[in-house]
């Protein structure tokens, strides 16, 4: 599966057992597919989550980032690994990610950037104006990111009262108030 | 002849040196063909369309390939002609091949209000303001087949002067040895002769055309410029057999022998053509080598190499060194006075032609520049006296410019461009070139431009040129 859906799982340990989920679809209207919306529970009050000592890797193969949206819990580290045989580069134009530039490298070399605070980072090639992609960093490590179909899984949230926001590169963000007792469903309509 | 001919000759002809200057045609590639195929933006090997960047030039004499490609970086699935197993069966079964999934076509249009001045030497200007709308337009057919073979096509429509065949080749890549180091083309192409300097490669709308067009003949050498019925001062386009590969990454060769000087028309008063079927037997000849210092391999090659983000920029020199050699013994050229009488017919037994081409890349900055030196041998038949003389005249043509990328969509580029002619008597060309360039979105672009006769300020034009390709 090329989109991992990513769980704070060694966090979960130290969380109360009761684990629930969140699960349910996002429709995106006006776009050819529901892929590629990160569904996330925004900052819960008085609770922090530890930088993942785990990096998480975007591949940059045949002139295109996989993946091309990749949420992360703030802090994370990124790498971006080289696997063509032309050099690419890796920038960012947003404030938010101090509008990094990795510069350029050969093919099998990886260079990484750690993601410090709440962003949602554009990231681009200079050398190939054609490749896009976003690190979405959150504040919780309860993410996941949409199959073609809308469909998502948030595994081992705790009970209890959250916002959800979903977030899409080309659609308007959305917000709902959920409380998650188990496993609950929340679905989401977002658009131009 | 009376006292005030020559002159009035003279006058005549530097205008008409320019006129032909202006009028010249510009086929120039950006071959969005190859967007489609890799999904790939034109900035990846485009400075400017139609400037290569190091990128794109090295995906150019890779046979319209990436360096290393993989099949996964094709993204239009192309359609086989026989499954890859099928080379192990040759020769009892036909070795197999791929064509494009899609038919690989591009269309360039090029739209232009031209503004032009241009002086007769009797103080009279006279000025027009052309709306060229097209101006030009290409369709361009370009891919490869298989491992092996690439094609490059292109159908110019121009204002003015019909639907022509500007090129049409067929390429075959690393035939033998190390990959890059032996590949041939054949067909009607812009020789890589000009690698690096033939208008193809360049960002402005008025091309290099007065080392293209410089006519060597004339009773005592070449006088100025003539775009069609002249001999040959470089070619622009080829019919031609040529080697050209990438050695070491860095030394880059050609080799090729030409049809040479062309049909004569059937206009028994006309001179040769430059295009069309050949008159004669003799094969011209061209050769070059260039070594590039720095900066991205001429192959693609970046082992060891950490090149700047902006694949525009790089530190590099690369230099070369052209020449081209042919005869044209059973060629004769008509040489006509003011009332289209003719006076004198002229024959280019053997010519010579030696050039240095350099060109440095300096973070935005490109630099480059042609010398070329040029030596007839010509036969001159005066037809009033009947006196035969064999001047071997010289001439020197040579331009330099320089681009500049103030910011991606945003250059300027500025050139010089000098001609001495053969003949002693005839008047240096020198013509001034200024471009302003906005790239509004990747396949579309504004130019505005001023290029000037440098001897007389009446003769120029001024132009804004739209491009777009698709
Ligand atoms: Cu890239």
């Amino acid at each position: 599966m090329r989109i991992p859906i990513v769980t704070g799982l060694a966090l979960v340990l130290t969380l109360p057992a009761v684990a629930g989920e969140i699960h349910g679809t996002v429709a995106c209207k006006g776009v050819r597919d529901s892929a590629g919306a990160v569904v996330y529970v925004d900052a819960i009050p008085g609770k922090t989550f530890p930088a993942p000592q785990e990096h998480q890797k975007i591949n940059q193969q045949n002139l295109v980032f996989d993946p091309h949206v990749l949420p992360v819990l703030a802090g994370t580290t990124v790498d971006f690994l080289n696997s063509d045989a032309v050099q690419h580069n890796v920038f960012s134009p947003d404030a938010c990610a101090e509008k990094f530039n990795l510069g350029t490298w050969p093919k099998g070399q990886t260079r990484s950037y750690t993601f410090k605070k709440d962003c949602v980072a554009t990231l681009l090639c200079k050398v190939h104006p054609e490749m896009e992609a976003f690190v979405v960093a959150v504040p919780t490590p309860y993410f996941a990111v949409t199959k073609a179909d809308g469909s998502y899984k948030i595994a081992d949230v705790p009970d209890g009262a959250y916002t959800l926001k979903v977030w899409h590169p080309k659609l308007k963000a959305a917000t709902k108030p959920v409380t998650v007792a188990g496993s609950t469903d929340v679905g989401f309509e977002i658009a131009r | 002849m009376s006292h005030a001919r020559p002159i009035a000759r003279c006058l005549t002809l530097a205008m008409v040196s320019f006129a032909v200057v202006l009028g010249a045609h510009r086929p120039a590639s950006a071959i969005p063909a190859f967007a489609r195929k890799y999904q790939t933006s034109c900035q990846t090997c485009h400075v400017v369309f139609p400037k290569l960047n190091p990128f794109g030039e090295a995906f150019r004499l890779n046979g319209y390939r990436m360096p290393a490609e993989t099949e996964e970086e094709i993204k239009e699935t192309p359609v086989s002609l026989g499954s890859e197993a099928y080379k192990k069966t040759w020769p009892s079964m036909v070795y197999p091949s791929t064509i494009p999934g899609h038919v690989p076509l591009a269309i360039n249009i090029k739209m232009a209000d031209v503004y032009a001045s241009q002086t007769d030497g009797t103080n009279r200007t006279i000025t027009r303001n052309d709306f060229q709308f097209p101006q030009e337009v290409n369709l361009f057919a370009a891919g490869t087949f298989g491992d092996t073979f690439g094609y490059l096509a292109e159908l110019t429509f121009e204002n003015g002067a019909g639907v022509s065949i500007e090129r049409a080749q067929l390429t075959a890549n690393s035939l033998f040895g190390a990959g890059h180091a032996v590949n041939f083309k054949v067909g009607m192409f812009a020789p890589d002769l000009e690698d690096g300097f033939h208008e193809m490669w360049l960002m402005t709308n008025n091309g290099i055309d007065s080392l293209f067009t410089y006519n060597p003949i004339g009773p005592n050498g070449g006088t100025g410029t003539a775009e069609e019925g002249g001999g040959i001062s470089l070619p622009e386009n080829v019919k031609a057999i040529e080697f050209y590969g990438v050695a070491k990454h860095r030394l880059f060769y050609t080799l090729g022998v030409t049809d040479g000087l062309g049909q004569v028309s059937t206009d028994p008063g006309s001179n040769p053509q430059s295009t069309g079927n050949d008159v004669h037997s003799a094969k011209d000849w061209y050769a070059r080598v260039d070594y590039k210092f720095g900066g991205m391999g001429l192959d693609g090659d970046t082992t060891g190499k950490t090149l700047p983000p902006e694949n525009w920029r790089e530190s590099s020199v690369r230099v070369g060194l052209l020449g081209y050699y042919g005869t044209g013994n059973d060629v004769v050229f008509h040489e006509f006075d003011d009332l289209g009488n003719p006076t004198f017919d002229v024959i280019d037994r053997r010519y010579v032609r030696a050039g240095l081409y350099a060109s440095w890349l300096w973070r935005d900055l490109n630099v480059f520049g042609v010398y070329l030196h040029g030596k007839d041998d010509l036969t001159t038949t005066d037809l009033t006296t009947a006196a035969v003389t064999q001047p071997n005249p010289t001439y020197d043509a040579w331009f330099v410019q320089a681009d500049y990328v103030i910011r991606p969509p945003f250059q300027v580029s500025l050139r010089y461009e000098d001609v001495a002619p053969g003949d002693p008597s005839a008047a240096s060309i020198r013509v001034g070139n200024a471009n302003f360039t906005y790239l509004i979105v990747a396949n579309m672009k504004l130019m505005l431009e001023y290029q000037r006769d440098l001897h007389e300020s009446k003769n120029y034009n001024a132009a804004a040129v739209l491009r777009f390709a698709f």
